[in-house]
This record gives structure tokens, C-alpha cells and sequence, in this order.
């Protein structure tokens, strides 16, 4: 358990390190609104059929994917659904919480 | 405060909750959830306690088989598009990876008062918190001339295992000019697109074995189903006549069946000597859910739209088919959803882990013919006493050719990540 959160605090630590300020978000947040994305992206960073990998995804490109989506730029009925009832506070949160994942295929 | 003082904050607060993490419950070393059932509801929140509870919780899965079918997709083996191996899921490495505890048993009795759930092997489980995920059980007397003892004559296909594998069987042998009558189930029911789904892929499979001069007509109690439209926009493109949908209007009735002579008798017509009637019947929520008394009103159970708690036993949590839920469809991926909200209020509960407001998510898709596929879906939130839609969406007539073959690629690697969510 100890392990585990220091762990984790080696993860907060890097994830501050790397990320720049306007993209870095809540990461617990994100964690739980990941529990939303995990039905069909999925967490071991995996692709499988049309459903693309978004583990360790640079963060300011997933704000930038989403936002799109949110404005209805890009096409998709269910990513725009999802999209249109995030705030931007829970889309930083996302990004950076699936920033901080590697891929574990 | 700046965003990135709040990420340090709550993150230092996330990190530090495993170490300073009380049970809610004094005297014992860990607080206890047991799950009853390991569909998409019981498998997603029993894996989401354990996984995310890092231990702290001691996580029971009860479920009678060892071996998992998943209805979702099932009509894709009916089709022939998935083997029955594709759609069967076993759960060691769920046991295994988190921690969670497997008692291969049917749960007979949920005692509330003492807090505790029986087994069929006659040994009770201790619970602090109870998840209650039992899918639905079939109305044998929905249907007039049909009961349990002639399922396997006209079977149902709405529970998976050994009934799919007899709808495909029956499916195969009919022969070409063949009638096949479905009896569509009146609302609320598993799978709301299901039926059509299915009624598609019988076409699918009769066309592409030389079998076109058969006929499927599909006697339905509603005057409208799901992705209607869209449906019937598709099997006129693809089979033609094939596939004839029949409203109460037109059949007045779905009065009887005789299993014997396999007749399905309506106020307007009677169909004799069909070569194959699927009859799927009205649902209610499973035994267990509902002799524990939390479905008061018969059928169903009431939850708190916010928690998914039910409405009658603070302790107790029902997902998926078994509740009412709203404006959110009984699908695997509601149910799947509804887990995680569970999941989360039982871990702040228990473990006085950060808790968030309860959102929830659905997409259905549907297969009408050879990358031909449709969704419908939606953004739920707990709003004016129920789980309430904010975003929907449905497949549009007309669509490109090249839109609904990435539906169908996102069909595919839904059933990939949900399966894995649920069981790895």
C-alpha cells in the first residue's frame, strides 16, 4: 500500500514536471471520468477494431481532439455526446490523467 | 487557486487516502461488498471496488456459471459473424488481477436485516454494502399457449447460453419458403434494439445461404421500436420483403401459440406449420432482486437516481436490467456504467474515497446487414428524481455506406474494451 502511493507520487511528480500549466489538470478527477471512456477505449492501451488507443496520449492534442468534438468540428455522434457535457476543467482532467498512463498491451 | 496547486492538492489527497483510509465499519479488518451476479453490471462494479480500492475493500463475486456468455453480441453469433468461443468469458483473471473473491453458487436469499446473502450451497456472506445485479427473468405467462416447458420448442434466445445456441439451430434448419414468426417483447425489456437486431441477422443468414423465398414476420406488442426507421430503411435495401414488422394495429392481437403444431394464432391471421417461432416474452427483474422485496411495485427495482442505491435498503445497490433507470435503455453498456457509479459511492462509503457527481453513458449499435450498422445513444445525469438523458443521438436514414462500416468497426472494439472491462 505504502508502494503504491509512492508510486503514484512519483507519477504526480513527473506528471507537474512534464506537463505545461494550461493543460495540466485534476488527476483523480480525471481518473473517475476515465471510468466513462473505459467502456469502449481501452485502459491497457489496446486497439481494437475502430475504437482508437488513448492511453499516454500527449495531453494538449487530447484537449484539442475534445474541444473539437465539443464544437461539433469533428464527426462522431457518441465522442460529441460525451464531449458536449464536459467542462474544459473536466477535459483538462481527462488529458492529463490519460497522459500520465503508459500503454500496458 | 491555480489548476496546477489543485492537482498537487487533490492528487497528494488521493495518494495519501490509501495509507489513512479508515473502514467505515469498526472491529474488523476490512469492510465487505458482495456482488450478486457477474454480467456487465455485477462484473464491472466487482472489479471497480477491488481494483480501485487497492485492497482495502474485500470484494465477493457470486455467480452460479463458470463460464460467462454475453448477450450483447450474441446475435452477431446468430448471424455468424462471431463464434460461440467470442462471446464466452471466464472469470479467473478478474479473480486474480484484483483481489476478488469468487463463490461459484446461485444466491437464494438476501437476508437484510442481518445483512447478509444466502447461497445455494448454504453458506451466508457477511456484507457491509450489496451489490444486486441478477438481469432479468422471463414472464412464462406473458404469452398464451407458451410456458417454460416448451422453451426449447419455441425457444427465446433472451437469456445466453444453450437458448442462443437453439435459436441458431432452429435458424439453420429452416428450409427456403420457410415462415419464421417472432413475438417482440413489450416494453421495459433487455436490449431494446435487440429483437430487430436479431430479425436482421436471421435475413442475413437465410439470404447468404440461397434461403431467399423465406418470410420473418415479427408480431410486436409496441407501436414503435427502437432505431425504427433506420431498421426499416435497411431491410428493404438489403432483403426486401424478407422481413415484414407487424404493430398491434395491423395483427389485433397476439392471442396464442401451440408449440404442437407450431401455430401462432393473432386477432388477424393465424400462422400454421411455421418453421420457426421465437417467442421472447415480457421481463421482470431476476428472482433474487425481487424476494428481497426491492422491487415493491412488482417487476422492477426503484433507485436513487444519483448513487444507484435502491430506493428501499440504503446497504443495497441495484444495477442494469433489474432497475429502472430512467431514460437509460437496459443495455450492457448502461449496466456497465451504472457500475462505476456504484462503485465509486460504495468506495467513499467504505473507504471515504473521493466521491463526484454520478454521470452516466449508452451507445447501442446494431447490425442490419454486412457493415450496414446503426446506434442510437446517449449522456445521462441524475436530474428531477431520475437518471435523466442530456445528450441522445440515433442513426439518420440515408447515411453513407462509409459511416455505418465504422459503426460497426466501433461495434467491434466496444465488445473488446467492455468485455475486458468487465473481465481482465
Amino acid at each position: 500500500m505504502r508502494g503504491t502511493g509512492a508510486v503514484r507520487l512519483a507519477v504526480l511528480g513527473l506528471m507537474l514536471a512534464c506537463v505545461p500549466a494550461e493543460a495540466a489538470g485534476d488527476r483523480a478527477l480525471g481518473e473517475y471520468l476515465s471510468s466513462e471512456c473505459t467502456s469502449c477505449h481501452q485502459s491497457s492501451g489496446k486497439q481494437v477494431g475502430g475504437i482508437p488507443a488513448i492511453v499516454g496520449h500527449p495531453a494538449e492534442q487530447f484537449v484539442a481532439l475534445m474541444n473539437a468534438y465539443r464544437e461539433r468540428q469533428r464527426d462522431n455522434q457518441a465522442m460529441q455526446a460525451v464531449a458536449a457535457r464536459l467542462s474544459s476543467e473536466e477535459i483538462a482532467a481527462l488529458a492529463a490523467y490519460y497522459e500520465s498512463l503508459k500503454p500496458n498491451p | 487557486m491555480s489548476t496546477s496547486r489543485r492537482t498537487f492538492l487533490t492528487g497528494f489527497a488521493a495518494a495519501g487516502s490509501f495509507a489513512i483510509a479508515s473502514p467505515a465499519v469498526l472491529g474488523q479488518a476490512k469492510p465487505r461488498v458482495v456482488v450478486i451476479g457477474g454480467g456487465a453490471g455485477g462484473a464491472t462494479a466487482a472489479r471497480y471496488i477491488a481494483k480501485d480500492s487497492n485492497g482495502a475493500i474485500a470484494v465477493t463475486l457470486v455467480e452460479e456459471n463458470e463460464v460467462y456468455q454475453t448477450c450483447f453480441h450474441s446475435n452477431l453469433f446468430i448471424g455468424g459473424f462471431k463464434s460461440y468461443e467470442d462471446i464466452s468469458h471466464r472469470y479467473d483473471a478478474l479473480a486474480k488481477n484484483h483481489g476478488i473473491t469468487l463463490a461459484r453458487a446461485r444466491a437464494t436469499q438476501i437476508d437484510r436485516d442481518k445483512k447478509e446473502v444466502v447461497l445455494s450451497t448454504g453458506a451466508r456472506l457477511p456484507y457491509d454494502r450489496l451489490v444486486v445485479s441478477p438481469g432479468i427473468d422471463l414472464k412464462y405467462d406473458s404469452v398464451a399457449g407458451w410456458s417454460k416447458e416448451v422453451e426449447e420448442t419455441m425457444p427465446h434466445g433472451w437469456k445466453p447460453g444453450r437458448q442462443t445456441q437453439l435459436i441458431k439451430q432452429k435458424l439453420d434448419a429452416v428450409p427456403n419458403g420457410g415462415t419464421i414468426v417472432m413475438i417482440a417483447p413489450p416494453n421495459p425489456y433487455r436490449c431494446p434494439p435487440g429483437p430487430y437486431e436479431r430479425a436482421s441477422m436471421f435475413a442475413h443468414v437465410l439470404k447468404a445461404t440461397g434461403r431467399r423465398d423465406c418470410k420473418i414476420f415479427i408480431l410486436d406488442p409496441k407501436d414503435s421500436f427502437s432505431k425504427q426507421g433506420v431498421f426499416q430503411e435497411g431491410w428493404e435495401k438489403h432483403y426486401g420483403a424478407m422481413i415484414e414488422w407487424l404493430g398491434p394495429k395491423v395483427h389485433d392481437g397476439i392471442k396464442s401459440v401451440d408449440p404442437k403444431t407450431n401455430t401462432v394464432v393473432t386477432g388477424f391471421e393465424t400462422y400454421k406449420d411455421c418453421a420457426f417461432v421465437n417467442v421472447i416474452p415480457a421481463q421482470m427483474a431476476g428472482e433474487i432482486a425481487r424476494s428481497a422485496g426491492l422491487a415493491p411495485a412488482g417487476g422492477y427495482c426503484t433507485i436513487d437516481p444519483a448513487s444507484m442505491k435502491s430506493a428501499v435498503d440504503p446497504n443495497i445497490f441495484v444495477l442494469g436490467d433489474a432497475c429502472i433507470a430512467g431514460d437509460m435503455p437496459k443495455s450492457a453498456f448502461s449496466a456497465n456504467s451504472q457500475a462505476k457509479v456504484a462503485a465509486m459511492v460504495i468506495r467513499g462509503e467504505l473507504t471515504n474515497a473521493r466521491t463526484f457527481p454520478a454521470r452516466y453513458i449508452n451507445t447501442c449499435w446494431s447490425l442490419i446487414e454486412t457493415d450496414d450498422t446503426i446506434k442510437v445513444g446517449g449522456r445521462y445525469e441524475a436530474k428531477d428524481g431520475k437518471i435523466a438523458a442530456t445528450e441522445t443521438f440515433v442513426s439518420q436514414p440515408r447515411e453513407s455506406a462509409e459511416l455505418r462500416k465504422e459503426n460497426q468497426a466501433e461495434n467491434v472494439g466496444w465488445y473488446a474494451a467492455i468485455t475486458a472491462d468487465m473481465f481482465s
